[in-house]
């Protein structure tokens, strides 16, 4: 059950981090064209927009990576005291 | 040959327009039916029943989606903020998967690859998200945008990163489930136009293929429902915690 938990889990992730970097740096994109289109402003406001989109990005992905390796710590933890719990008991 | 993105197009099947609002029933809408009143009989068939103390085989297969849902919002959200929400997160789970399976029936309609299905469900729940933030945390609220712990310094910058960033959520739920079911039955499309323009000699090679990838198109549709509705929880527990 927990193997495939794990492989759940595991492709969730796979699938979240592809789209979500992706995603954020296009929609900076969009939102800077908008500025220069309202605005008159070309070509800053793209400029700006694909930086602080793919900024956007990169933290997105980050928050999802300190996620998954907090899980990975813990897991690990767990699995260190109970190889100790067995040590003890033999 | 036909297109093999040919079968995503909607025609309408009942021309139907009030006050200049093209309502037409076409196969999509039949699809979203079909799949709500699905969704509806499975569950009045356990709940008309009564349950049982011993459960049946169809209350054992909808107590474990229960709990498997259940475990989510527990995880996600919180044991005690989740209960208010655990109803919607379950209903939303349960109809994307419905809507997923149904589009593997040839010849029915997929209608999570319309973005506009996707993009609804998805404004919808970012505008929930907000009201939840609101009504918990009032003016407060306006904080989620400032990552704790940064200098001052890089708070005129971090701010439209993280309004980037919010207003990514709703795009990349929608992008992501709609763009795997399209790409899905897209591949579907395009092996099953080789099996039918090719003789029969050389045709059971892709038709074969088919039959593998719609395996693959079931579990996609399962952990497809399992991302949206993870995420919808992950959003909704970020709101409520703030931090």
């Amino acid at each position: 059950m927990s193997e495939s938990n794990d492989f759940r889990q595991g492709l969730g992730i796979a699938f979240r981090l592809g789209t979500e970097m992706t995603v954020a740096t296009l929609l900076g994109a969009g939102m800077g064209y908008g500025v220069d289109h309202f605005f008159a402003t070309k070509p800053w406001g793209i400029v700006a927009g694909v930086i602080f989109g793919g900024a956007a990005g990169m933290l997105n992905v980050f928050r999802v990576a300190q996620v998954m390796t907090k899980e990975l710590e813990e897991e690990r933890d767990q699995n260190n005291t109970s190889s100790k719990d067995q040590d003890g008991k033999s | 040959m036909e297109s093999p993105l040919h079968h995503f197009e909607l025609h309408p099947i009942v021309h139907l327009s009030v006050g200049g609002l093209d309502i037409s029933i076409n196969k999509a809408i039949i699809a979203m039916w079909v799949g709500l009143a699905l969704v509806f009989a499975l569950f009045m068939m356990v709940a008309g029943k009564g349950r049982q103390l011993v459960p049946g085989k169809l209350q054992s297969v909808l107590e474990i989606a229960m709990e498997f849902i259940q475990g989510m919002v527990d995880e996600f959200i919180g044991k005690e903020e989740g209960k208010k929400y655990f109803s919607f997160i379950a209903s939303l789970f349960i109809f994307i998967l419905t809507c997923n399976l149904i589009g593997l029936i040839p010849g029915s309609y997929t209608i999570t690859s319309q973005i506009a299905v996707t993009g609804a469900f998805a404004v919808g729940i970012f505008i929930m998200t907000l009201v939840i933030g609101f009504a918990k945390h009032g003016g407060h609220f306006l904080t989620i945008l400032i990552p704790p712990g940064i200098p001052k310094v890089m708070v005129p910058i971090m701010i439209p990163i993280e309004i980037i960033s919010m207003l990514a959520r709703p795009l990349s739920l929608s992008v992501r489930l709609f763009a795997n079911m399209t790409a899905g039955h897209t591949v579907l499309a395009v092996l099953f136009g080789l099996a039918m323009s090719a003789s029969i000699w050389i045709g059971w090679m892709p038709f074969g293929f088919t039959v593998v990838i719609n395996g693959l198109e079931i579990a996609i549709a399962f952990i497809q429902a399992y991302i949206f509705t993870t995420l919808t929880c992950v959003y909704i527990g970020d709101v409520i915690n703030l931090h």
